[in-house]
């Protein structure tokens, strides 16, 4: 009975992603073969879109928010929420486009290159500091009410630097560079992986490790449950969140440099503009909730690939507009975070009801 | 040593403290009111010359957060405002359009109709089905927003001037004692909220509802049902401000309003609305819009490049106002404790 328990327990919210990816996948490859079969018919050219090794290709595109998802599963997972990392993200990415002209001027472009980087990644971690700072000594305003407010702070920041101009890398190396980092695969067989996947499983076997196999990750969540009992324990709680917010913002930092590769190694003030969203609908379909204290990196991965799935189901099988996709983006969100309660009401309910046919039988 | 008559377990007298605690819009309206000052004497001529714009442009905002103060006071947050006036502008834009409906009333009360049911769909989902309101309403913005180009409403086009009637784009904007239509309906908006809040049973289950639920259902208040109201008072106001929006502007198209809602929020907060849930009044609300109003009129006035610059100052001195405003009320209550016998 409680390995049982446990099972179901383990089992669960994952399981519930595997079904729901393998649905997709089954539903857009019999779509795609369909397709096929007529275009065959009217004796035309038919091509896959949609197999393993396409999707696999094609992940670039629905990768550029992982990064940043990764960043606000610690942030769900405490409890908290942050709503400016699409603008850290704009930010980072002006900061690094103005600052490298400069340093090129007086040293290799290589170097330059590498300060550039440095540069963005630090604004990444002092966006993230102004905002674990202000959410942590702030207790009486939520992380959504400051986050709004950075956010329109950090975007104003990208206007005072780059005007409403597009800054262009105005040197191949560096083009090609970034490029090669959003574009760039590794030849493994017949299959080509993007590097930038491989970057991201990284990183999230990094994180996993950290949230499920290290005391800071049972802090985490610690603080997710109850902020209080935790600080009672011996955690330091501010100390902790605030660190937590700074990781957030590295890893925005970290999307805006594959996002400048994403667009041919320019930068506008405007860019990334609700990425946020993307992020905390990856995080929340991954199982991580805004009320804190659960949530799994495995859950996340898996929900990463069912957005990427879902958009190039939508998008080239079935030739849908962009919107129909946020449409399923918004319908998958409410529904999976509705799911689970309406099927512990269900539960319930039948307990409830057995309860009261046994009293009865007595 | 004779002591003070105590009444109601604080020092007797006036206290400034205190009544500062009791109405937290009094420090804001203060702000507001150096803010015109000081910009009127740095630009000679601006408050005369701007009042009336002032006016107009937060009466969308202000019709939107005073629907907003309801959400926020029950505990909840609703993040789906601009995409709901976006939606309800577009909807009844096209009917008018394709005339199907040519009447004021007609247009009001499909936008406020639209609004209603996303905002009764968010209500119910997040009362019923026990889900955080962030979520609910982030996935609202999708939908809503995804809705919006669809082809059976907007599709590739956007509805401009010629689509609408000469009544409606006259009236919105149209002045009796001076005063544009527009001002008169934030007006109206706000004079019912507040007396609703205040005085009718409906609207203080709310107020309970936000201080202690269980308390609040233990005394017989619907809550799951209170909660659910909150949303569409909030959803029928964005609903309005969108056709509000419609007949100031005369255009709408895809994303207009984007961003819109954290101006809407941030005015409530301003207005010292807790978002904890439970504390909040329309006057504190009012003051807050007009003078995120006032910032936005002003900065233009004060620097020359002005949309660039605009953005920059309008984050910066929000936030600010924000936290300021919460640390006047930390300073207040610690003050106003240290003077009770405990």
């Amino acid at each position: 009975m409680k390995a049982k328990k446990a099972l179901s327990h383990l089992l669960r919210w994952e399981t519930m992603l595997v079904v729901l990816l393998v649905a997709l996948w089954l539903v857009f490859d019999a779509k795609d073969a369909s397709l096929q079969a007529a275009k065959l018919a009217k004796g035309r050219k038919a091509t896959d879109v949609f197999n393993f090794t396409k999707m696999l290709n094609g992940m670039g595109p629905y990768l550029l928010y992982s990064f940043m998802a990764l960043g606000m599963a610690l942030i769900l997972g405490m409890g908290d929420i942050d709503i400016s990392v699409g603008a850290i993200a704009a930010l980072s990415a002006s900061v690094m486009g103005t600052v490298y002209g400069p340093f090129k001027k007086v040293m290799a472009p290589g170097l330059a290159l590498a300060l550039a980087i440095l540069c963005c990644v630090m604004t990444g971690a002092a966006c993230g500091f102004l905002n674990g700072f202000l959410v942590t000594r702030f207790r009486e305003l939520f992380p959504m009410i400051i986050t709004l407010g950075t956010q329109l702070f950090y975007r104003g920041f990208c206007y005072l630097l780059l005007g409403g101009e597009t800054l262009q890398y105005k040197d191949d190396t560096v083009w090609v560079g970034f490029k090669k980092l959003y574009n760039g695969s590794i030849t493994l067989g017949d299959l080509s992986i993007p590097t930038m996947l491989i970057w991201f499983l990284l990183l999230a076997a990094v994180f996993f490790v950290f949230l499920h196999l290290t005391t800071g990750g049972r802090k985490l969540f610690a603080i997710g449950t109850n902020r209080v009992t935790s600080r009672y324990s011996g955690i330091r709680v501010d100390r902790f969140e605030l660190s937590m917010f700074v990781i957030c913002g590295v890893t925005s930092a970290l999307s805006a440099m594959f996002y400048v590769g994403s667009v041919s190694a320019t930068v506008r003030a405007d860019a990334m503009v609700g990425y946020e969203m993307y992020a905390i609908a990856v995080a929340v379909l991954g199982g991580f909730s805004t009320g804190g204290g659960k949530g799994n990196i495995i859950g996340l991965i898996l929900s990463v690939i069912i957005f990427g799935v879902m958009k190039k189901g939508l998008g080239t099988v079935f030739g849908l507009p962009d919107s129909t996709v946020n449409l399923a983006v918004g319908a998958v969100l409410i529904v999976f975070s509705l799911l689970p309660n309406l099927l512990e009401d269900l539960s319930n309910f039948r307990r409830l009801r057995r309860q009261h046919a046994q009293a009865q039988l007595k | 040593m004779d002591k003070k008559p105590v009444k109601n377990g604080r020092a007797g007298g006036f206290n400034l403290l205190s009544f500062v605690i009791e109405h937290r819009e009094i420090p804001l309206l203060g702000v507001l009111v150096l803010l015109l000052a000081g910009v009127s004497i740095a630009v000679p001529g601006y408050f005369s010359g701007n009042y009336m714009n002032i006016l107009k442009n937060s009466s969308m905002n202000l019709v939107m957060a005073s629907g907003m103060l309801c959400v926020l006071l029950i505990g909840s947050i609703d993040i789906s405002v601009a995409a709901v006036l976006e939606l309800a502008a577009a909807i009844a834009g096209v009917l008018m359009r394709d005339s199907k409906i040519s009447s004021m009333i007609g247009m009001f009360a499909i936008g406020i109709g639209v609004g209603a049911l996303i905002g009764f769909v968010n209500g119910a989902v997040m009362s019923f089905g026990r889900v955080l309101p962030i979520i609910v309403t982030l996935g609202m913005t999708y939908l809503a927003r995804a809705l919006i180009p669809m082809d059976f409403i907007l599709g590739m086009n956007k509805i401009a001037r010629i689509d609408l009637t000469d009544y409606f784009k006259e009236f919105i904007l149209h002045e009796y004692l001076g005063i544009p239509v527009i001002v008169y309906i934030a007006l109206a908006v706000v004079v019912i909220m507040g007396l609703f809040l205040k005085y009718t049973p409906v609207g203080r289950s709310i107020y309970a509802t936000g201080s202690n639920e269980e308390a609040a259902r233990m005394r017989g208040v619907k809550v799951k049902w209170i909660k659910v109201l909150a949303h569409v008072i909030c959803g029928g106001m964005a609903g309005m401000a969108g056709i509000m929006r419609l007949g100031y502007y005369n255009a709408i198209e895809k994303g207009a309003a984007n961003g819109q809602e954290m101006y809407v929020i941030a005015a409530c907060v301003l207005g010292g609305v807790s978002v904890m849930g439970g504390y909040g009044k329309i006057t504190g609300v009012v003051i807050g819009a007009l003078l995120i109003a006032t910032i936005d009129s002003a900065i233009p006035q004060l620097f020359m490049n002005a949309t660039m610059m605009k953005e920059f100052f309008k984050g910066i001195l929000i936030l600010m106002a924000i936290l300021l405003n919460v640390l006047l009320q930390r300073a207040a209550t610690k003050r106003n404790l240290k003077g009770r016998d405990i």
